[in-house]
């Protein structure tokens, strides 16, 4: 825990340092908007990886390490130092939570202690990664700040408001309870507190004071505990759960639920339109990304999906990879299908760009039936946006299972 | 030089025959009938003891069939000669006609129509890109418009949807459109030879009641779905598998009793609609084989025949469907797709997918629904490489694999025919191979016939 002296002195710099704080926290403000903003792609995951939360919870649970979260580990370094450093200086959430939490106390609203809340969910989370399931994973405050792009790309869509209402929400929660988030919610923040201690702990063992009982560890190995019994159940139920169709390059079904930070920067790369955000689901999979293809498939010349997401929960796919990752498959309903009434339709097999779907006449009910090859097929979904059949298509991707 | 030798050709090959008739002169005026016979019996005798005159038969030698070389009668000669009579052929010889040609159409059944009335394929298919937009204008949309005014010929004559026709209103407009366009005319006539002048194709060889006969044309279409005169001509192309079908149609659905029956019972696969009341129209897919050969296509037609007529006696069978019956299945087998012109441009999938504009476009084509735009039809997917003086129409233009079912459709069997019959007429106008044809003025002539260059 910290001290109300060493509080006390972080919190009172002096003018000209708060102005330069403030410049930068405003700079480094529109510096993530202009990330998040569709003005290149490229730019659009530099933002949640930036945070040590997202990358260590994602080297854990996927046992390999995206390059773009090298920025995350950068932060990390940082935070052994200099204890929330990245809070104080650069991050876009704590800058709106931090002007909501001075409202708040312009209205004489009495600010909240303690990080144990926040402690637990890091750890609970990291635990859980263990076993592929860094389940409080999208209550990063960096991913929370790209979610808030969402509703701006499709204002339509409900599900796309969902993160914004969270965020404001939250903006709300500190105004009525200043510094709630930053202080005693915020994972990374938890994390940050976690990773300054780390030297102090080691030379506390060093110079042998063990008269205080070390919470810490205490509470790493109940967190744990938690974490792989919630995993577990999790996982349990997640056995029996429908499986859900994922942006191509998806990790195994399980771990992306978790995995995926909610950002919704793939929902704003795709060009085609064709990723929601999951309300339909169980639970688990609340806003992560799933696909349909009732309007537009999956192209076979993009990848930006891929390379947007801020931890690999989608992996990046080369485009000479695309014809070998399994989105799903598509199964014909011969009740619907118009070949099954003799009806002249030929749409699935000229619009499959893998030439996956051939016609084959069946002797026994005289008619055509459409077969797919599943060894060809990605699952891109262009035979379901073409197949003419209304208001139910006669050919849907579905997931594997 | 070539066009001396090819004058003087006709000359003495119409001299040799002797029986010049059909020429310039008969044009623009319909034959009349030569009434034979007035013994006051229904019949005479026109001559007796008659020796076939002319024969040439194919004789036996040492255990092979020769068929002996011979001069073939000229039965006419044109400037355009449009082969086969489908929505193609008539499309073409009545735009020829229009843009100032003689045009002498020849067709192997006794009707117009081709596979849309002879095969039942009665639904106009292919017409409509994204808008919902309707691409096939000119004497596609001028049949449609003229069925309309029709008693019973036309329904689902609505802006995105696909209109059903009556097979014999479909016949009588087009025999209507022929004779007021004064297209010279014989049915009757199965085309089985193209007549060559080195690289060139002078016209065409047919077989009829008549015998077997040539027409001389400067300029010839092909439009017999099967390519049949271009690969005679040594054109090459690309020979394709396809379904072959064969449709029927029902009647008396008028008087089904459905309340008779549950949902689940009701049978499938009953067709749909046409503008008689109670009859509608079965398709039949068919397996994919080899339409262009002869045990196939006479297996084809002998399955789907016991096919149908047992599926019959099963619908029969359905409490409420006692009074259903077979009205007929359709007299031409559905073979869609034979020969692929190999064309100087080929249309391909990609001009959907990029929206490609074509210099030379002489043509739209469109899809049944408006899902997606419209595709562009450049002249020379209907130019063979080699070849002169034939151009392609209809299903056989130059397409790659997965456009032809696109590009075999009616309504774009009108496009492709129109283009080819007044690219024809303006070749033979200016007496200039096909393929040097003047673009800007096929295009221009298309666009006063209504036609939509996009």
């Amino acid at each position: 825990m910290t001290s109300p002296g060493q509080k006390q002195q972080a919190s009172d710099p002096t003018r000209t340092r708060r102005r330069l704080r403030l410049s930068v926290r405003i700079a480094c403000l529109i510096a993530a908007i202009l990330c998040l903003w569709p003005i290149h792609a490229s730019l659009m995951p530099v933002v949640g990886a930036m945070s040590p939360f997202i990358a260590i919870a994602s080297l854990i649970a996927t046992r390999s390490l995206h390059t773009v979260l090298v920025l995350g580990f950068v932060v990390a370094l940082i935070a052994f130092f200099r204890r929330r450093f990245f809070c104080r200086w650069m991050c876009p959430t704590g800058l709106c939570m931090d002007s909501a939490s001075s409202l708040g106390r312009k209205l004489k609203r009495k600010p909240s202690h303690g990080n144990i809340l926040a402690a637990w969910l890091l750890l609970v989370t990291l635990g859980a990664a263990f076993l592929g399931l860094p389940l409080f994973l999208w209550l990063d405050p960096l991913a929370l700040f790209s979610g808030l792009f969402s509703a701006a790309a499709s204002p339509y869509s409900p599900a796309a408001w969902i993160p914004a209402l969270i965020f404001i929400a939250l903006l709300i929660a500190c105004i009525v309870s200043p510094r709630l988030w930053c202080g005693c919610l915020c994972p990374l923040g938890a994390l940050q507190d976690l990773l300054a201690k780390l030297p102090r702990m080691r030379r506390r063992r060093q110079s042998n004071s063990n008269t205080e009982p070390n919470h810490l560890t205490r509470r790493t190995i109940l967190g744990t505990i938690l974490a792989f019994g919630a995993a577990a159940l999790t996982l349990a139920a997640a056995r029996t759960r429908p499986r859900r169709l994922r942006p191509p390059g998806a990790v195994d079904e399980q771990t992306f639920s978790a995995l995926c930070t909610r950002c919704g920067n793939c929902i704003r790369a795709c060009p085609c339109g064709i990723i929601q955000r999951d309300t339909s689901g169980p639970w688990t999979s609340l806003l992560t990304p799933t696909l349909t293809f009732e309007n537009d498939y999956c192209r076979q010349d993009c990848t930006r999906c891929t390379e947007v997401c801020p931890n690999g929960a989608i992996a990046r796919t080369p485009l000479d990879a695309k014809p070998n990752v399994r989105i799903g498959l598509p199964r014909v309903d011969m009740r619907i299908c118009l070949l099954g009434e003799d009806r002249e339709c030929s749409a699935c097999r000229r619009w499959c760009p893998y030439e996956a779907i051939r016609y084959v006449f069946d002797e026994e009910n005289y008619t055509l039936v459409p077969i797919v090859d599943p060894a060809r097929c990605n699952g891109c979904g262009a035979c379901q946006t073409a197949c003419p059949t209304e208001p139910v298509k006669a050919i849907r991707v579905l997931p594997y299972n | 030089m070539s066009k001396r030798i090819s004058r003087r050709d006709y000359l003495r090959i119409m001299g040799m025959s002797g029986l010049t008739v059909g020429t310039a002169a008969v044009f623009g005026q319909s034959t009349p009938i030569q009434y034979v016979g007035e013994s006051g019996f229904q019949s005479s005798v026109i001559a007796r003891n008659k020796v076939q005159p002319n024969r040439s038969p194919a004789l036996l030698a040492n255990g092979q069939v020769i068929q002996p070389q011979r001069s073939l009668p000229v039965l006419t000669q044109t400037d355009v000669l449009v082969v086969g009579g489908g929505p193609a052929g008539v499309a073409a010889a009545v735009a020829a006609r229009r843009a100032g040609a003689e045009v002498t159409i020849v067709e192997r059944y006794g009707h117009f129509g081709g596979l849309w009335t002879g095969g039942l394929v009665l639904l106009i298919l292919g017409h409509i890109a994204k808008g919902p937009k309707q691409v096939c204008q000119g004497i596609g949309e001028e049949m449609m418009l003229r069925l309309e005014k029709m008693d019973r010929a036309i329904i689902n004559r609505k802006p995105g949807q696909n209109p059903t026709v009556d097979a014999e209103a479909v016949k009588y407009l087009m025999v209507e459109m022929i004779e007021e366009a004064k297209v010279n005319v014989f049915l009757h006539c199965w085309g089985v030879d193209a007549v060559m002048q080195d690289n060139a194709v002078r016209g065409a060889v047919f077989e009829s009641k008549s015998g077997r006969q040539a027409i001389l044309a400067k300029v010839v279409v092909d439009a017999t779905g099967d390519g049949d005169v271009f690969a005679a001509a040594g054109a090459s192309f690309e020979h394709r598998s396809h379904n072959v079908g064969l449709v029927s149609r029902i009647g008396n659905l008028d008087r089904v009793d459905t309340a008779k029956t549950s949902d689940a019972e009701k049978p499938t696969r009953m067709g749909s609609a046409t503008p008689i009341k109670g009859v509608n129209w079965v398709n039949l897919t068919g397996p994919e084989v080899d339409g262009l050969d002869l045990a196939t296509l006479t297996r084809m037609e002998l399955n789907h025949r016991k096919f149908i007529w047992n599926k019959m006696q099963t619908t029969r069978r359905v409490p409420g469907y006692e009074d259903v019956y077979l009205v007929e299945t359709a007299p031409q087998l559905g073979v869609r797709i034979t020969r692929i012109l190999d064309g100087l441009n080929t249309i391909t999938l990609e001009s959907i997918t990029s929206a490609t504009k074509f210099p030379d476009v002489v043509g739209v084509g469109g899809a049944s629904s408006a899902k997606h735009g419209e595709w562009q039809i450049p002249y020379g997917a209907l130019v063979p490489q080699k070849v002169d003086n034939v151009l392609a129409a209809g299903r056989c233009v130059c397409c790659d694999m997965r456009m032809a079912d696109l590009v075999r459709l009616i309504p774009n069997c009108f496009v492709t025919g129109q283009a080819a019959g007044v690219a024809a007429a303006v070749a033979a106008r200016d007496r200039c191979a096909p393929r040097n044809a003047d673009i800007a003025e096929i295009q221009k002539i298309l666009r006063q016939q209504e036609v939509y260059l996009g």
